[in-house]
């Protein structure tokens, strides 16, 4: 069921159209119709924004990671794994694949960032990660594009029952940016949480797009989305939640509130609700707008003018999601990262 | 389903025109199947204007380039739409001969909603009922007389659209096609090649129709075909409130229908527009019910308009509609109320497209799902705000609840937002209908069945509060009917 | 000193104040009563500077400056302070960062230095114990979750941190049980000085039993129809608005 597009940049066929429903509000092929030049061979310096937190650093420079064979996370992982995607080739693409399995019982803290620096690139990333019974992941992701640049990124996450899967995306976007997230959720008390934020400027773009299938009784899933846009930027949440024939006892939350900080920004949302058991408690609430006039107009009345007044507003909107990061050390780099995106 | 093979079969012998068919306008029927000539027909039939019959090539054309739309969540064998007739007077020897003949299950759903006898008759198609005798069939002694007295005194055109041609050339082609162009989409093409009536609707300037234009149509229904043609058109600071449908299950020899309700709204005027639609849903199997493909649509192209659909959805084996208000004038208003019962195998895909395009207009949007049996059920709905619509403002709820394991209920919401100043605000939900008030109902002396209709009745309550006080009774006894056996 | 000349101020199309003419010197405390829909609350807003309730005709002045050419922050740096009469919730931003951005704001724009934080959480501590404030409230979201007396008092914690030299009241006393009123009243009472004004808007007369006015003005219909001593409201009390309703005129 929903099966995602698998992009292949050797085969412009696979690059999707606004035509494919899916990829509706991100067209792909408005922007890349042939196989871009392959990128060459690139070296990095250790680091990205998740250096400080210290841990393994698995570094793939433009689609490329020396003698990698996959991530394995076998007890409890105490330090993290940082999974670094650096495009340094300009006008160049190129794509990997990467499989993560979190075996049973296991935990693992994934520190995943989508880094430039280089212009006009084409990076297409697919990740398959397997967390098996009782284990644990968390991934949290920052991701920035050049202006110029094309990012994909599309994980197939399979969770096992009693399963854990917390992961939080924090991006400012790209020329064409899409962070894609499909979970196969068995029920049998595994739990979702599927965070992003999104703070856009300028004509970027970025397509928050999930799936959660809920395939067995009693899975709980809670979905929070937030997003501001500036200038001519455009946000797109996509966010669907099944629930199968005999998932009873499924609890599954979805919000997507977003901001739109200027005459010409856009938000495209399409929160979808698939439902097939009666048992269920599901909901989904989404809100497009502009800051509360009301809020703005109390904050100037006791002094604070109102681009100060907005900025507090628009940090304290987004920091909802940053405080729902777990894992102490990724929220404050987050919480850095992304004011300075604000 | 029994009458369209009984259809089938009693026309079957026309076939023999299927060669070297020419239009003879005395012809009651046409063969099979569609082309240039079947459009060419109807038209003549109708003894409409040359350019009438040029319009309805012209869409035949377009749907003939076109392909039926697949987005939709509902299943159903691919139509054979050179399988179909498109224009047959009903055959009065088709029907029962009494009463007596009638399904009694049929009778049974009559009588709980109370409809007089008389009327039965004409609902079940029983031979020799009346079909345009109003006065025979509603309590009002001559209801047709009367209300054409009193509309014209304030001005108000209210007749068959083939008669409008005929009597309102000049209105009917300014604003036919005008809000649903011809090509818009599969269905709408297929309707304009060959609607073959339907209702025609002014407001002049300033009047407040004094009546619900209702019962009347309730008449109508029963002699407009499968491809039903609507237009509405409230000029300047009108109001009309218009009901469609009908809440006993319609005897119809028709199963495909796909009907197109243009309503045009100019400066300060407002438009409500209520629907009950309780056709053949279907055996139990899901065998024969109608398919009902509808492109409902309001063009609120004056400033401070308003257009307000409300609708219950209870019949036809699949439903696939989504009344819409394009919101150009300023201030202008669109509202959707939606009730959307599904049972046994129907499929109902439904909802509304609200698009902004004018200063500061508002848009509000209520739709209830009930799902039951094996049914399956789906909110489609977009809100749209295009880059020039300041200060736009929409509110969005979707609520669903199921009843029992095997139905499904969706949910799909678009929401495009192009303006910075948009407020825009959508909350769903899905849940089961609760156990612990069902026991409560019960533990009181409520049946299970009065419990469960109680309690779904109390979740459409928003919407059913929108509707015309003599409507909303019915709806409430129906909302109940249709759910009958889902439970237990 | 405040001086309201002839201010008229319309929402939407529809005119609210018709030509309000009204001084409060330094130092006295004045009550506005009136009839729902008189337009007490507007009053507050268009001399806070609430978007949407721009005066049309008249003019405002505020120790000698045109309050009405100033944003709603600017006054408040002049010492405008208008306590809601629903206080806004403000999500994700917690009360104390909240009154420390508006007094540094504040500070700021008039070219004083800022506090510090440590000084800050000092002013804070002693201010939330005069008002009988748990003070771990202060590190929640303002107002997120407070009851209607929470969130008055909150409205009288910023007061006597933000030290207005305008206090405008709207209402303050609703939704208030008697000891809260007291508390608040309290917290009123303890800001009156020689150099600050009050305007204390309320239907009721019951406020002006705790916070004691110098002078009462009644408004109906946009305008200020009668003006007097503390009797004026206990008239008022007993007889109500009707005498200065249009009809009865």
């Amino acid at each position: 069921m929903n099966a995602p597009v698998r992009i292949d940049l050797k085969d412009p066929s696979s690059f999707p159209s606004r035509r494919v429903e899916a990829w509706k509000y991100t067209d792909l092929y408005r922007w890349l119709r042939e196989t871009p030049p392959a990128s060459p061979e690139g070296a990095v310096e250790p680091g990205g924004p998740f250096a400080a937190l210290g841990g393994e650093e698995l570094t793939f420079v433009n689609g490329r990671c020396d003698g990698f064979a996959g991530i394995v996370a076998e007890g409890e992982g105490l330090t993290p794994v940082r999974l670094r995607f650096v495009s340094t080739a300009e006008g160049a693409g190129h794509q990997a694949r990467v499989t993560i399995d979190v075996k049973p019982g296991a935990s693992l803290t994934l520190l995943e960032s989508y880094e430039g620096p280089a212009r006009g690139y084409v990076s297409n990333i697919s990740l398959d990660i397997t967390v098996g019974e009782g284990a644990r992941l968390t991934r949290v992701i920052v991701a920035e594009d050049a202006a110029d640049a094309i990012g994909i990124s599309q994980a197939h996450i399979t969770l096992a029952h009693g399963a854990t899967l917390h992961q939080s995306a924090f991006t400012a976007g790209g020329k064409l940016q899409r962070l894609e997230t499909q979970v196969e959720h068995p029920g049998h008390g595994a739990f979702v949480r599927l965070d992003a934020a999104y703070a856009l400027h300028d004509a970027r773009h970025a397509d928050l797009t999930s799936v959660v299938d809920h395939q067995g009784p009693d899975g709980r899933t809670s979905q929070l989305t937030k997003g501001v846009v500036h200038d001519t930027a455009r946000g797109v949440f996509q966010g669907k939640i099944i629930v199968e024939r005999g998932a009873d006892g499924t609890d599954a939350r979805m919000g997507h509130h977003a901001l739109i900080l200027s005459e010409r920004g856009e938000i495209d949302a399409k929160p979808e609700l698939i439902i097939y058991a009666d048992d269920v408690q599901c909901a989904h609430g989404n809100t497009v707008g502009s800051l509360d006039q009301n809020a703005l107009f109390y904050m100037q009345q006791r002094g604070i003018p109102f681009e100060e007044a907005r900025a507090l507003l628009t940090h304290a909107f987004l920091m909802e999601v940053v405080d729902r990061v777990e894992h102490e050390g990724a929220r404050e780099v987050v919480r850095e990262w992304l004011t300075a995106r604000l | 389903m029994a009458a369209v093979q009984e259809t089938i079969d009693a026309v079957a012998a026309l076939e023999k025109y299927e060669h070297g068919f020419t239009s003879d306008i005395e012809q009651e029927f046409a063969p099979k199947g569609l082309n240039a000539d079947i459009v060419r027909f109807i038209s003549e039939k109708k003894c409409e204007p040359e350019w009438m019959l040029e319009w309805r090539l012209a869409a035949f054309e377009r749907w003939q380039a076109m392909e039926e739309p697949t987005w939709a969540s509902v299943k159903y064998e691919p139509i054979d739409y050179q399988d179909l007739y498109y224009y047959a007077a009903p055959k009065e020897k088709d029907g029962p001969k009494s009463l007596d003949e009638v399904d009694p299950e049929l009778l049974a759903v009559y009588a709980k909603l109370g409809i007089p006898l008389k009327e039965q008759e004409v609902l079940a198609g029983v031979q020799g009922a009346p079909r345009v005798a109003v006065d025979a069939v509603f309590d009002s002694v001559s209801v047709v007389t009367t209300f054409k007295a009193e509309l014209a005194k304030v001005g108000v055109i209210f007749m068959p659209i083939s008669e409008a041609l005929r009597e309102h050339p000049e209105l009917v082609r300014q604003y036919l096609g005008s809000v649903v162009p011809v090509s818009d989409n599969y269905f709408s093409a297929l309707n304009s090649a060959v609607f073959s009536d339907g209702s025609f609707v002014y407001i002049p300037p300033g009047v407040r129709c004094p009546m619900e234009l209702s019962t009347y149509f309730r008449i109508n229904a029963s002699q407009t075909g499968q491809f039903e043609r609507t237009l509405i058109i409230a000029d300047k600071g009108s109001y009309v409130s218009y009901l469609e449908g009908c809440t006993a299950p319609m005897r119809d020899e028709n199963q495909l229908h796909a009907a197109v309700v243009e309503i045009i709204a100019l400066d300060d005027a407002e438009v409500k527009y209520s629907t009950v639609q309780n056709w053949y849903p279907g055996d139990a199997e899901g065998k024969g019910g109608i398919y009902n493909f509808v492109t409902k649509r309001a063009d609120c192209r004056g400033d401070r308009s308003k257009v307000s659909w409300t609708q219950v959805e209870t019949g036809s084996a699949i439903t696939w509609k989504y009344p819409s208000c394009l919101l150009k004038g300023e201030e202008s208003s669109g509202e959707f109320y939606s009730i959307a019962i599904t049972n046994g195998r129907q499929q109902a895909d439904t909802g509304t497209k609200m698009v902004h395009l004018g200063k500061n207009s508002r848009s509000r949007i209520i739709a209830k799902a009930v799902s039951a049996g094996r049914s399956d059920s789906t909110y489609r709905g977009l809100v749209s705000v295009h880059p020039k619509a300041t200060g736009v403002r929409n509110f969005t709820q979707c609520d669903s609840l199921l009843i029992g394991k095997e139905c499904g209920s969706h949910t799909v919401p678009y929401i495009e937002a192009r303006n910075g100043s948009a407020q825009l605000e959508h909350e769903a939900t899905t849940t089961r209908l609760s156990e612990d008030q069902l026991f409560y109902a019960q533990q009181r002396g409520l049946s299970e069945e009065e419990a469960v209709a109680l309690l779904v009745n109390g979740f459409v309550r928003d919407v059913l509060q929108e509707l015309p006080m003599e409507f909303a009774v019915e709806a409430q006894k129906l909302v109940a009917i249709s759910l009958e056996g889902s439970v237990g | 000193m405040l001086k309201i000349n002839n201010l008229r101020v319309s929402v939407g199309d529809k005119p609210i104040l018709k030509g309000l003419t009204l001084d409060v010197p330094a130092g006295e405390v004045h009550a506005v009563m009136g009839p729902n829909g008189a337009g007490k609350s507007t009053l507050g807003y268009a001399l806070s500077g609430r978007p949407g309730y721009e005066a049309s005709e008249g003019s405002v002045s505020w120790n000698g400056d045109d309050l009405l050419a100033l944003d709603p922050a600017e006054r408040a740096a002049k010492g405008v302070f208008l306590s809601f009469q629903y206080p806004l919730e403000i999500p994700g931003v917690p009360a104390m960062t909240f009154i420390r951005t508006a007094l540094n704001a504040q500070k700021r724009a008039r070219g004083e230095d800022e506090v510090s934080a440590p000084a800050f959480l000092k002013l804070v501590k002693a201010a939330s114990q005069s008002l009988k404030m748990d003070f771990d409230m202060l590190k929640r979201p303002l107002n997120v979750g407070f009851s209607g007396g929470e969130k008055k008092r909150m409205e009288i914690l910023q007061m006597a941190l933000l030290e207005p030299s305008l206090l405008i009241l709207d209402e303050t006393d609703s939704g208030l049980d008697i000891d809260a009123l007291r508390i608040v009243a309290d917290g009123v009472n303890a800001m009156r000085s020689p150099e600050r004004s009050m305007l204390v808007i309320t239907h009721y007369q019951r406020l002006l039993d705790y916070i004691k006015p110098d002078r009462v003005h009644v408004l109906v219909g946009g305008r200020i129809v009668a003006s007097g001593g503390p009797e004026l409201a206990h008239q008022l009390e007993a007889e109500g608005y009707d005498q200065f309703l249009p009809e009865a005129a």
